[in-house]
């Protein structure tokens, strides 16, 4: 009988229960859920307890956007309820696999529905429909009981019963439209409180049914720790369609990405999604969205002057063009404990510091957004600056001299709990990077992120390599990556920009001296000799041994 | 002035929370409630006889009972005199209606939080209990129907009053003697409204709430 019920809808809360930045606590056939409205209005309906150590989530705090828990803090993301930041960890970017149960939902006449697996059209409320939603009165007594009880109650009123649990429900009643709501909203609260005593003293006549006993799902193992990295290769999962298309700035085209089936997984600040082309190339664009906004993703796109078919493809599309992308990937994460974040943008490289700095400013965390542009005309994302106030500074049209000159000035002081992300052109990125060696920067508090690796690459010689936990011997002969002879042997390995700039093919080495091609880790990461990106470095000597 | 102060005492909790929407200076003498029992020593009695906290000390008046401190203090602190609202009978009479309901919600809520929590094994849990959810399920009426007529606080002002402190403490608390707030919707929102009063401090097991939502500038 509790498998029939699953599948219905009830309402478990007015629409007035739901105050902007408030968590409602509700529960239906014995499975507690927290119910919250995003300030852009979806209502998340979802099991209330943190996935961490269980605390409810109903006691957490509605920032608007996101869902944080009061113990440690934990946030959860609007609509997926994925978790975007562990202050535990502040390095690390949560697993997508880290997502709390959510609950199917709907808003109407007044009132939101849920139910356990929920589908089907909602009941026809006929002349009742947008009718006057009555104060709920909760009862300590089996719904069915308190249903023939309401039979002989006023006909007028259309009512529903939440099963809260075997021995306590809810009643929902509507009224037809009348224009004097409050008497009649007096009238039946009195009465239906009435109702109540007489039905709980019967009920407390009767032996109370047993509890339902809702399934609750094991929280995994991995949760405890951040997992590793996720498995599958480079692969579009996510259809999505173009919604919106303008040109925001000289050369840069802003597009609005929206499924064409399922919700967008959850993402962080930082995160990069890979684009699929018709013309089979992959390109990776950071997502410029701020937090909890996960009906869309939204990309900023320069036209490449040299463009090898990448920025000029996605510039050509249309408004209703099908694209395929990746599940975000974050390898850029933001910390959230620093006493100062320091955002520093060149062009096109603001999108994932704008992601970052919109996270920032709705937590109320001081950063400093600079911004970068060759002239006013190249200014992107105007209005999502303007938010920031006086965190953001535009530095326009500087000489390579005069950049490197401001940048001395912005990383002037190292501080102990300060924290640094860049992104822009490389040899932006060099300057920078020098400037902080000097200045003093540790490697653990100055972030970058390239997005192209302009090295010269050196593919020559071959060599050996062992995978230690596969128990395999392969041979990396020379034009050809790690990552390949990987893919070739039938082992899954991430990857995304397979340039050695984004640090998603990120694999541990066991032994070997590594030849360290690429742009994403640190120099004292190189140094360290345990970590290589597999598409593009290679070995100085005959064999590594990797952690695969 | 001096308060005679408990940490976990709800009753001392409505004394720190105006004090600090006022900005009254004040120092604090702790006595060890439990498990000392110093609110029952025979020093303590001198000040108190009833061997109960809150009692406060201001310019050689000694005053007991928390209710009845609320009102000394919103009176000689509150310029503006909205907390207890002297000049309005109408309003003063609901606000002192509010108080002797917050004694029930004392004599129940935090009864059976005493019981769960501080050994208080005399208390019969399950009256209390049932007691202090026979109070709520009136204060949600009541605050379903303020909400409704657009007014935030328990008593009809735009400011809230001692009335909304001296009930708050042991709604908040009444997780920790067994008594869930899940039915009472209506005063799980004023809770968010109350935490967000200028001024709001926190007390073990009464968590800050989140940023009020401000509508954005068009």
């Amino acid at each position: 009988m509790l498998h029939s019920l699953y599948q219905q809808w009830f309402p478990i809360a007015s629409s007035t229960d739901l105050v902007p930045r408030h968590v409602y606590q509700a529960q239906l056939l014995g499975r507690e859920f927290a119910v919250w409205r995003a300030d852009d209005g979806y209502v998340n309906v979802w099991e209330n307890r943190c996935l961490h150590r269980g605390v409810r989530l109903s006691i957490g705090i509605n920032d608007g956007r996101e869902l944080k828990c009061q113990y440690h803090g934990w946030r959860y993301t609007n609509r997926t309820a994925g978790c975007t930041y562990i202050p535990a960890h502040p390095a690390d970017a949560p697993a997508r696999t880290i997502c709390n149960n959510t609950y199917p939902a709907q808003e109407a006449h007044g009132l939101i529905w849920a139910g356990e697996e929920a589908n089907g059209p909602l009941p026809d409320l006929g002349a009742h429909a947008n009718g006057i939603v009555l104060r709920p009165i909760p009862v300590h007594a089996p719904a069915e009981m308190v249903e023939t009880t309401l039979q002989s109650y006023d006909q007028d009123i259309l009512f529903f019963v939440q099963p809260c649990d075997s021995d306590h429900c809810i009643i929902r009643g509507i009224a037809k439209p009348n224009d004097d709501r409050t008497v009649l909203l007096r009238q039946h609260s009195f009465a239906l409180g009435e109702l109540r005593d007489q039905v709980e003293a019967h009920a407390a006549l009767v032996e109370a049914p047993a509890r339902y006993k809702p399934v609750i799902a094991r929280v995994a193992e991995d949760f405890i720790d951040i997992p590793t990295l996720t498995k599958e290769g480079r692969t579009a999962d996510l259809p999505v369609t173009i919604t919106a298309k303008d040109i925001i700035a000289k050369g840069i085209a802003r597009l609005r990405l929206e499924p064409l089936k399922c919700a967008l997984p959850t993402f962080q600040p930082g995160a990069h999604v890979d684009v699929h082309l018709q013309n089979g190339l992959v390109r990776q664009y950071s997502l410029t969205n701020g937090p909890g906004e996960t009906d869309h993703y939204t990309i900023g796109v320069k036209l490449e002057p040299d463009s090898r078919g990448g920025s000029s493809t996605i510039h050509a599309l249309n408004l209703g063009d099908n694209l395929a992308i990746s599940v975000p990937r974050n390898n850029f994460p933001l910390r959230r404990d620093a006493v100062e974040t320091i955002l520093i943008a060149g062009g096109i490289g603001m999108t994932p510091l704008l992601s970052m700095a919109r996270a920032l400013n709705v937590q109320g965390l001081p950063f400093a957004f600079h911004y970068f542009v060759q002239s006013d005309a190249h200014i992107a994302f105007r209005q999502e600056i303007g938010t920031f106030a006086d965190a953001a500074t535009i530095h326009k049209g500087l000489s390579p001299e005069d950049t490197s000159t401001k940048l001395s000035e912005i990383l002037a002081e190292p501080g102990p709990a300060r924290h640094v992300y860049i992104c822009g052109p490389g040899p932006m990125l060099d300057t920078a990077r020098e400037i902080a060696g000097r200045t003093g920067w540790s490697d653990t508090q100055i972030h970058f992120e390239y997005f192209k690796n302009n090295t010269q690459r050196n593919t020559s010689g071959s060599f050996k390599i062992e995978l230690a936990r596969s128990a395999m011997t392969l041979t990396v002969p020379e034009g050809t990556s790690i990552l390949n002879v990987l893919h070739e042997n039938g082992i899954n390995m991430s990857s995304s920009c397979e340039l050695g700039a984004c640090g998603t093919c990120r694999c541990t080495v066991i032994a070997g001296e590594i030849d360290h091609q690429d742009v994403y880790l640190t120099d004292s990461e190189k140094a360290a000799g345990n970590a290589m990106m597999t598409c593009v470095s290679r070995a100085r000597s005959d064999r590594l041994i990797l952690d695969i | 002035m001096k308060l005679y102060n408990y940490e976990l005492s709800g009753n001392c909790y409505k004394l720190r929370l105006l004090m600090s929407f006022l900005g009254v200076d004040y120092e604090t003498e702790a006595i060890d409630f439990y498990p000392g029992q110093k609110h029952k020593s025979p020093d303590f009695r001198q000040i108190n006889p009833l061997g109960q906290l809150p009692a406060i000390e201001d310019n050689g008046l000694v005053l007991r009972d928390a209710q009845a401190i609320l009102v000394y203090i919103a009176s000689k602190y509150d310029a503006d005199g909205t907390w207890y609202p002297a000049q309005d009978p109408a309003l003063l009479g609901q606000v002192m209606q509010w108080l002797a309901f917050a004694d029930g919600i004392t004599a129940t809520a935090s009864a059976a939080r005493l019981h769960d929590g501080l050994y208080y094994s005399h208390i019969d849990v399950e009256a209390a209990r049932k007691g202090a959810h026979t109070l709520f399920r009136i204060l949600d009426e009541h605050l379903f129907f303020a909400e409704d007529a657009g007014q935030a606080w328990i008593c009809p002002s735009d400011q809230p009053t001692i009335a909304d402190i001296a009930c708050f403490p042991y709604i908040m608390l009444s997780e920790e003697g067994g008594i869930n707030r899940m039915d009472y919707p209506a005063i799980r929102r004023w809770c968010d409204r109350f935490k967000r009063i200028p001024g709001f401090i926190v007390m073990p097991g009464i968590f800050p709430a989140g940023p009020a939502f401000e509508k954005p500038a068009a």
